[in-house]
């Protein structure tokens, strides 16, 4: 079961994963992504505080976003994973590429770096 | 099958019938000879009798056949038969009479021989006549059998019998007996009469001719009638063939139910359309309720639904809406009338009506009949199509008439409709059900296929032990294992996942396959290995798919193995020197997140010695993630924990105690989801 939900704040979108995403919900994800693309976003965060758990269907569909966001020049950052979820993104190596943050603070300011 | 004598029976009885004829002739030729010459012919009046008989039966049995071979002939065709044998011997009759009329008193008109020739000429052809029309009544009055009548058949038939042979005791005169058994035979014909369900079966124009048929017949019959009186009433005749109880009974039974047949098809003619009504609304119900052939399609059955909705209602227009969801078109879906009418029809019918929301199951299946104020058309029927709870289409009939849709219409058609809906609904379930089957079949053979890329025999040397297990989530998964042997001192070990799980994670996993045993021919190290393989795949995964690794490559000899990991779960390492278990920690990217040659900075490898009495266990996330009811995963530390509780056992008990832990912790109700993958290596 996953539930999505969209807010922006200023100059950010942000998406708030609220449940568990796997291989029958990840087109959901992948839907709701394209379309905050479309929308020319230049700044995505992924609120992860209520996701417990996601598959390789749903890390896959992050994964295929990462070419965009480099050449689009758009920032993404994922903040509030519980430690599972942060394992699981760090032995894939994703973690090296996606920025994961604790918390929302701290990724807000990500913006403010230069 | 009992074949028929090859007889041709019906020939023979033709000639034998001839023959006795001529006999006939004969016998009375002879007669009149002796007759005029004042010499006892010698030739009784029984000869003659029996000759008749026979003649009768001959004939019976050559039309009999004939009726035989044309049982499935229709009425028209059987019944304007009898109409040209009874024109051939009335117009015989008529002209004898007209032959006589002509010879008047001349020498050849009085010669008693060749009245005679006439008189038998014209016995034959009447006889003949009427033995095939009552054979034609018998045909007709048993179209519809059932007990009674063919009772009430046979005793007419025994009666004639009798009456054929009757002769021998009445000797042909008119007394009492003679009109009693007339009587008798002519109440039968009465009762026989009413067996005419052959009638409505006929349509308008057929109904026509078979008045005109019935018309000509009894014409004819009567015309045959007079003559035989008249000829009766000569006295010029030795033996009166005609004045026979079978002869005249015929006559009574034909002309008798002929005139019923006649009055009956007459009284019919008004009601004749409703009859063909309900037939053809049969025919159509039946169309609706067949399967619908694969040639065919929802559109053709709906086509088919629209025109009997028409028909049935004597509808002047109509049109069919169908549902923006469907996927067909309707290709003629106006029927009388175009589309600005419709439109103006169209908004004349309640709102409700415009939505494809079917407002309630019990209203949606009925029709419902609507008065509208047009210029030109006064009342409209609508009927909805229910297909598998959604509203397929709408149907609108229209007539110029008030209140033009009977309750008897909106019956028929309501009957129309959901059989319509039925077929439909089976076409649809039929192509899932074969869709499903297909689909089936597919990833059975899948299984096959996928089977036998997992191999079935570990390389290894004498040097370490090991096994490993796979189990798909589905019939066809992503996790992949493999080994191969270099040389006698050098073997790599593999084990792969693909993202996801299905049928499109074991294609990856057949393209992973390839992609080592080809790669790892070249004798290349583990990090450069993820490099090369990292590059290959790129160019096959989907937009969304990678694929997670873990390789070493053992050296033997020098007792230490290479390891490099793209994104694969740790492999655990049990040290025998400390008794102690710990997940190999190294950095590395899954393969296909960067499809580019930078992949190589984000992977690495690290040789490691080993001692005997180590144990490698390669695993795949679906072990690490099977959960409980609860949620809580199985997680690292449960193997950890199992690995050192049980690192003296061989690599397959050790196999086996992981999963039959796995197993128990999920329990009944909890979730393996994933496909799952182990690879247990003991060194010695």
């Amino acid at each position: 079961m996953l539930q999505l939900e969209r807010t922006k704040e200023g100059n950010k979108d942000i998406l708030r994963l609220i449940g568990e995403v796997d291989a029958s919900n990840s087109v959901l994800l992948d839907q709701s992504m394209q379309e905050i693309l479309q929308q020319g976003a230049t700044f995505l965060l992924i609120d992860g505080n209520q996701l417990g758990y996601i598959s390789s269907a749903g890390l896959g569909v992050f994964m295929s976003y990462l070419d965009d966001f480099s050449e689009q020049g758009i920032q993404f950052a994922i903040f509030g994973l519980n430690e599972q979820v942060t394992e699981v993104f760090k032995i894939l190596g994703l973690d090296r590429l996606i920025q994961i943050v604790p918390d929302k603070s701290t990724a807000i300011t990500l913006g403010n770096e230069p | 099958m009992i074949k028929k004598s090859a007889l041709p029976l019906g020939r023979i009885s033709l000639f034998l019938a001839i023959l006795v004829w001529l006999a006939l002739l004969l016998v009375d030729l002879v007669r009149i000879f002796g007759m005029i010459n004042n010499l006892d012919s010698g030739v009784s009046e029984e000869v003659t009798w029996i000759l008749e008989i026979l003649f009768f039966i001959f004939i019976y049995l050559v039309y009999r056949r004939i009726f035989w071979k044309n049982k499935q002939s229709d009425f028209l065709t059987l019944i304007w038969r009898g109409v040209s044998t009874g024109l051939f011997a009335a117009s015989a009759g008529l002209l004898t009479e007209v032959i006589y009329l002509a010879l008047g008193e001349s020498k050849i008109g009085t010669d008693p021989f060749l009245r005679n020739v006439f008189y038998h000429i014209n016995f034959a052809l009447t006889s003949a006549f009427l033995i095939f029309i009552t054979l034609l009544w018998k045909h007709l009055i048993l179209y519809q059998k059932n007990k009674q009548v063919v009772n009430q058949w046979q005793v007419f038939e025994i009666s004639l019998l009798g009456a054929l042979f009757f002769v021998f005791f009445n000797h042909n005169n008119l007394d009492y007996s003679f009109l009693f058994g007339l009587t008798i035979l002519l109440v039968i014909s009465i009762l026989l009469a009413v067996n005419l369900k052959w009638i409505p079966y006929l349509n308008f124009k057929e109904k026509w001719k078979t008045l005109l048929f019935l018309f000509l017949i009894m014409g004819c019959t009567v015309v045959l009638f007079y003559r035989v009186l008249d000829s009766g009433n000569e006295g010029n005749l030795q033996i009166n063939l005609t004045d026979n109880l079978f002869l005249l009974a015929l006559f009574g039974f034909v002309f008798v139910y002929g005139l019923f047949s006649f009055l009956v098809t007459l009284f019919n003619l008004p009601t004749s359309s409703v009859f063909e009504q309900k037939l053809t609304e049969a025919i159509n119900f039946q169309k609706l309720s067949q399967s619908i052939q694969p040639e065919e399609s929802e559109e053709q059955v709906l086509d088919i639904l629209l025109d009997s909705c028409i028909s049935a209602s004597f509808s002047d227009a109509a049109w069919i809406e169908l549902n923006p969801k469907e996927s067909f078109q309707v290709k003629n879906p106006l029927r009388f009338l175009d589309e600005s009418i419709k439109t103006e029809i169209r908004s004349l019918l309640p709102k409700e009506t415009q939505s494809w929301v079917p407002a309630s199951m019990t209203e949606a299946h009925q029709a419902q009949s609507i008065r509208i104020a047009h210029a030109n058309y006064k009342s409209a029927l609508m009927v909805h199509l229910l297909v598998n709870k959604s509203l397929l289409a709408r149907i609108v009939l229209i007539k110029e008439v008030k209140e033009g849709f009977n309750k008897e219409m909106i019956g028929i058609i309501g009957t129309f409709a959901r059989q319509a809906c039925i077929s439909v609904e089976n076409h649809r379930l039929l192509n899932q059900a074969i869709e499903n089957e297909r689909y089936q079949e597919e990833l059975k053979i899948a299984q096959r296929v996928q089977k036998a890329l997992l191999p079935l025999k570990l390389d290894h040397p004498a040097s370490f032990d090991i096994c490993a297990y796979s189990n798909t989530a589905d019939e066809v998964g992503g996790d992949y294992y493999d080994t191969y042997q270099v040389n006698e001192t050098h073997f790599v070990l593999i084990m792969g996942d693909v993202s996801g799980k299905g049928t499109s994670a074991a294609f990856h996993m057949a393209q992973m396959k390839g992609v080592f045993q080809s790669l790892i021919q070249l004798g290349i190290h583990p990090a450069e290995f993820m490099n090369k393989a990292n590059g290959a795949l790129s160019k096959c995964l989907e937009r969304n798919h990678f694929i997670t690794a873990s390789i070493f490559e053992i050296d033997t000899i020098n007792k230490s193995f290479c390891h490099a990991r793209a994104g694969h779960i740790p492999t655990l390492w049990y040290k025998a020197a400390e008794k102690a278990a710990d997940f190999i920690s190294i950095e590395g990217l899954g393969l296909g997140i960067v499809r580019n040659p930078s992949y190589k900075n984000h992977v690495q490898e690290e040789t490691f010695e080993y001692r005997s009495g180590d144990i490698l266990v390669l695993l795949t996330d679906g072990i690490l993630e099977g959960r409980k009811e609860t949620g809580e995963q199985f997680g690292y530390d449960r193997i950890k924990i199992i690995v050192e509780e049980n690192h003296q056992k061989s690599p397959i008990q050790l196999q086996q105690e992981i999963i039959d832990a796995l197993h128990q912790f999920v329990g009944g109700d909890g979730m393996i989801d994933d496909d799952y993958s182990l690879m247990v290596v003991k060194f010695k």
